[in-house]
């Protein structure tokens, strides 16, 4: 049996103060398996990017638990967080968010160098050269389509090679054709490196490409659907 | 498959060199909004490295010159009477002696009146180290050589112009005539005699000795010089040594001695005192700019929020994004330090360029690594300071923030390692203000009011803001707009009364201050002022001359009191040099004294401890001391106090204490002896004349001409030439006071246009949405000026009122005289403060105003 990559028990999170306080997400409990792709799907506000930030090590929860690997994460102070993040987690968002000020190589080699792996910036380079973008290692974020700095932002993401690959609609911001190549290449790396990809998306077709699609609505699991293609290793509760 | 992930995340990395280099590579692309932090640490860098080191130009030019400012290694002086035969012997066995007598006379010429001159009577020696420069070139010796019946002279060109004398001319100087052979230049041991406001005279000592100026108790002082070879002769202990020795072989000489290495002890500690005072000032300047700081980094941080959490979101620790921001901080601190120190250093060297020929001290521009030491350890702790509470908070950038707009506030109370770092920071701050200082009690009160300055104006911005918000919502739009840019967040208010408040305090206190020293020093009241002081009276002529005052100058308030000089040589039995006075009061023990004696307590003082001795009083000598003065020196009634007057000891008991008034400007001496304490001992009056009425100038110009023609070895001082003089020194002094505090200003200005440009964008977000529903440009302008205007108006109104508040407070308790409010100044410093506000936000918001709002609208 597969084991478990990421599990929830239960996990409320509210945002905001006093009348403007806000509860996004009402007791949620999932598991995904190692390995698994899962998609995230819902109407706006339904929690989905919460939820991402949540199993991310992103956002703490109020109440509940957060397991990745075995690891209690939500109890982890900031900086336990950010290293745990930087060596296990991969994250895409829809706006890139490249840092301006630096290269695709160095946006690449940060998480690298923050990590103290040696020779980070060769590695970037490889990272990027995978992704189609041997010619824009000096680039700055301004001088790149925005297809080429997702790819970039993808590059990092997979650059500390990961476990769990977690995207926030990724192709929101990309035209059509060009999301679709972006979609391949998250795919692709996912197949090749046998990582956990979690994907936050309004796009059906897209989360049908994953193992399983879970569906939320108003900070609740609403349902899920497993693909036929690939037996679902693990079953929402 | 992945394998199961460890238990522990990974381990740290060493998080400095990842952020040198993150910080690097986030500045290469330009100092961005960095540049008004910057040009502000530049600034009061440049103001505290500057002011040291113009300093120390002084300070070893002094040092470098003593000698030839002396005229030797040490100078021996006594007043009303030269050395004796005895100690002329020991010095002349010992070094090279040479000497010079001073005193002051009366220069006439023909009709043109009389002048006060300040005669230096040298002998064929002279000068023992530098040159002097006459016009003609002639030599020293045939210049002052007896010629034609005359011998001759050297004067500053000033009392030719006084006199109108050519070069030729005839001018008599006591009872003698004189020939100006020369106009005098330059003399190298000018400094040596202090501050002068009479021009000088150089004659040889026979011609001195012809003019009937010196008698028994004259005002002359006598100096002989000891050259002893030079330092590379006699070095500093062997100098030292020299001196004991020859305190030790004549203890009852009452000289007082100076040596090469201290030429003026009261120029170095008035120099150290106005250095310190001046770096002060900077200071304030650096901590304003500290504003500018606060500001540039918080919208910097604000700036890089999305960099920040990208990089928590990668896996950087809080305190790596911390320490990001720290190095940047660092980095830009340090460009900033070095071009404060830079021209901090080249202003030594711009002052000798510019004024190199009119600077009256021997001047060394030099690198001064202390000055310099100072001014980076100010510039990085300011920049420290006011910089750690927005990099702290950094570290808790929500990474969250990338996957939505912000929901929650930042958690505004800072962690516990960052409030301790900005506790040491601040800790440090102070204790460099104070440690520094050469009067560590006077920087305690300035850090204390800078302190307390910050809290109030923090109350005031923020009870500002509260007013603006409280108040009912006015039913004009401007003036609505007005107040609610007044009090809504990111508002221009603390940062306005912040710097600008701070700068106009200081600004207002200094005009106040300088204005209340200008009037103390002009507030004559007519008829109670003396016009004259008449120095050197002869005791035998002492009634013809009151006769002939009264003859002279009908109605005229004339008071004369006998004078010798005398030096206190011990207190208490304890000698004077091992005395520590109070800051205050340390000059009454360095140099000669003016003494006198009274059966009767003298005007204008008033006995507060202690009984005046009775009219007929016969018994031991007896003392009444100024109550300020002895406070100083820790003497009390029934104290000994031991003088040295024309080379005999005598020591007194003190009798009483009395508090003088010396702003009548009249006679008052520090000690008044017994008259049995000065039997028979020869003394010279001292005479004042005050006028009451009308057409007093024309009066005192009369009187002047008729004593110095029918007495002419009296010296008439006009009171009104040394207010002049001092008037011109205070006015000197309040230029250099107001360099120092125009940077402070100059900051306030710099950390006022960076928050305007900081909340420009908001602003222009402000003005398309209101030019959408239907806003004027007119309409717009109004607002935003209403808006300064009112910023503006509440800031004078505090700087006006602390800024009086401080200089109340230094002229009462510092200078210890009364403190006179004036409209003027401070009207023109609320007016200025009105005028930058408005004039700057005017000047940024001219472009908001003429902004295309399609353009913006478009913009995510």
């Amino acid at each position: 049996m597969q084991q478990t990559a990421i599990s929830l028990d239960d996990v409320h999170v509210s945002l905001g103060r006093g009348a403007a306080r806000v509860h996004i997400l009402k007791g949620i409990s999932l598991a995904i398996a190692a390995g698994e792709a899962v998609g995230l799907t819902g109407p706006s506000g339904s929690g989905k990017s919460t939820l991402l930030a949540v199993l991310a090590g992103l956002e703490r929860p109020q109440r509940g638990s957060v397991r990745v690997g075995g690891m209690r994460i939500d109890d982890l102070d900031e900086d336990a967080l950010a290293r745990f993040r930087g060596a296990r987690i991969g994250i895409v968002f829809q706006s890139f968010h490249l840092i301006p000020t630096m290269t695709a190589r160095e946006n690449v080699a940060v998480p690298l160098e923050l990590a103290g792996t040696p020779g980070a910036f060769d590695r970037a380079s490889a990272e990027l050269r995978q992704m189609g973008l041997g010619d824009r290692l000096d680039h700055y974020p301004a001088q790149l389509s925005g297809g080429e700095q997702q790819r970039v932002a993808l590059a990092r993401a997979l650059a500390p090679d990961p476990a769990i690959l977690v995207a926030d609609e990724p192709t929101g911001n990309l035209d059509e054709e060009t999301g679709q190549s972006i979609m391949d290449l998250i795919f692709d790396a996912r197949r090749q490196r046998g990582a956990t990809l979690v994907l936050v998306t309004h796009d059906p077709s897209l989360a049908g490409r994953c193992d399983r699609t879970i569906r939320l609505r108003s900070g609740l699991i609403e349902g899920e659907e497993a693909e036929t293609r690939r037996p679902a290793a693990a079953a929402a509760r | 498959m992945n394998a199961p992930l460890p238990q522990q995340p990974a381990a740290k990395a060493p998080l400095l060199p990842v952020s040198l280099r993150l910080a690097w590579r986030d500045l290469r692309g330009g100092l961005g909004g960095y540049w008004i932090f910057l040009l502000c640490i530049a600034l009061g860098v440049a103001a505290i490295a500057g002011v040291g080191s113009v300093a120390g130009g002084l300070r070893d030019g002094l040092a470098r010159e003593g000698r030839t400012i002396l005229g030797g290694d040490a100078a021996f002086s006594t007043v009303s009477q030269p050395l004796g035969d005895a100690q002329r012997s020991y010095l002349a066995a010992r070094g090279r002696l040479s000497s010079v007598v001073g005193t002051r006379a009366m220069a006439r010429h023909g009709d043109s009146g009389s002048a006060l001159v300040d005669i230096k009577a040298v002998d064929e020696r002279y000068p023992t180290a530098g040159k002097v420069l006459l016009e003609p070139p002639l030599q020293l010796a045939r210049a002052l050589a007896a010629q034609d019946g005359a011998f001759g002279i050297a004067a500053e060109d000033t009392i030719a112009t006084r006199l109108d004398l050519k070069v030729g001319d005839r001018v008599t100087i006591g009872t003698a005539d004189f020939a100006l052979r020369a106009i005098l230049r330059s003399e190298p041991d000018k400094l040596a005699g202090g501050l002068s406001f009479a021009p000088r005279v150089l004659m040889s000592q026979a011609a001195l000795q012809s003019s009937g100026l010196i008698q028994p108790g004259s005002l002359a002082r006598w100096t002989a010089r000891v050259d002893l070879g030079g330092a590379t002769v006699a070095g500093d202990d062997a100098l030292a040594r020299f001196v004991a020795d020859a305190k030790a072989a004549f203890p009852e000489a009452g000289w007082e001695i100076k040596t090469r290495n201290s030429v003026s002890p009261e120029f170095d500690r008035n120099l150290g005192r106005f250095t310190q005072f001046l770096t002060l000032v900077g200071l304030t300047a650096l901590v304003v700019g500290g504003v500018g700081v606060a500001n540039a980094v918080q919208a910097a941080m604000e700036r890089k929020r999305a960099s920040l959490a990208i990089l928590k979101a990668v896996g950087a620790p809080g305190r790596a994004v911390f320490a990001m921001g720290l190095v940047q901080v660092l980095l830009v601190a340090a460009l900033g330090v070095a071009a404060g120190l830079v021209t901090g250093a080249t202003l030594p060297f711009i002052a000798v360029a510019t004024f190199g020929t009119v600077i009256p001290f021997p001047f060394v521009p030099s690198i001064y690594p202390g000055a310099l030491g100072l001014g980076a350890v100010y510039g990085f702790l300011t920049a420290l300071v006011f910089s750690l509470g927005a990099l702290g908070r950094a570290h808790d950038v929500p990474v969250s923030a990338l996957f939505r707009d912000q929901v929650e506030p930042d958690p505004s109370k800072l962690r516990l390692p960052y409030r301790i770092a900005l506790a040491i920071a601040i800790a440090a701050l102070i204790g460099a203000a104070v440690g520094f200082s050469s009067d560590h009690r006077l920087a305690a009160y300035y850090v204390l009011a800078t302190l307390a300055a910050f809290m109030l104006l923090r109350l005031v911005a923020y009870g500002f803001a509260a007013l603006a918000r409280a108040l009912p919502h006015p039913r004009n739009v401007e003036l609505r707009l007005a107040l609610a840019n007044i009090h809504r967040p990111g508002a221009l208010t603390p940062a306005v009364v912040l710097s600008l408040g701070l700068g106009l305090t200081l600004l207002v206190a200094l005009t106040l201050i300088d204005d209340n020293i200008h009037r103390q020093v002009n507030q004559g009241k007519p008829g109670v002022t003396p016009s004259f002081f008449f120095v050197d009276i002869p005791n035998r002529e002492a009634a013809a001359f009151d006769g002939f005052i009264k003859s002279h100058a009908p109605g005229a308030l004339v008071e004369q009191v006998p004078m010798m000089r005398g030096r206190i040589t011990a207190l208490n039995g304890v000698p004077a040099d091992r005395i520590k006075a109070k800051e205050g009061s340390a000059w009454v023990l360095e140099g000669d004294r003016g003494i006198t004696y009274s059966a009767v307590p003298p005007s204008g003082s008033k006995v507060v401890s202690g009984d005046w001795w009775p009219a007929d009083y016969h018994d031991a000598p007896l003392v009444s001391f100024d109550r300020d003065m002895a406070d100083g020196l820790g003497l009390a009634v029934g104290d000994t106090v031991s003088v040295n007057v024309l080379g005999r000891s005598l020591t007194a008991r003190i009798a009483s204490l009395r508090k003088i008034d010396w702003q009548t400007l009249g006679i008052n001496f520090v000690m008044v002896f017994s008259p049995n304490s000065f039997v028979g001992a020869p003394h010279m009056v001292l005479a004042t004349a005050a006028f009451p009425g009308q057409d007093v100038p024309a009066r005192e110009a009369a009187l002047a001409k008729d004593v110095a023609a029918s007495f002419p070895t009296i010296t008439t001082v006009r009171v009104k030439d040394v207010l002049d003089a001092v008037n011109a020194l205070v006015g000197k002094l309040a230029l250099a006071t107001r360099g120092a505090s125009a940077v402070t200003i100059v900051a306030s200005v710099l950390v006022l246009a960076g928050a305007l440009a900081a909340g420009r964008r908001a602003r222009i977000y402000d003005a398309v949405v209101l030019k959408v529903l239907g806003a004027t440009r007119r309409r717009l302008l109004l607002a935003f000026l209403l808006e300064y205007g009112m910023l503006g108006l509440a800031t004078a109104v505090f700087g006006v009122a602390a800024g009086s508040a401080a200089a109340s407070a230094v002229v009462e308790h510092v200078m210890h005289f009364d403190f006179t409010f004036s409209w003027l100044p401070a009207l023109e410093a609320a007016a200025a403060s009105l005028a930058v506000t408005v004039g700057l936000g005017l000047v940024g918001t001219w472009r908001i105003l003429g902004q295309r709002a399609a353009h913006y609208l478009r913009q995510p």
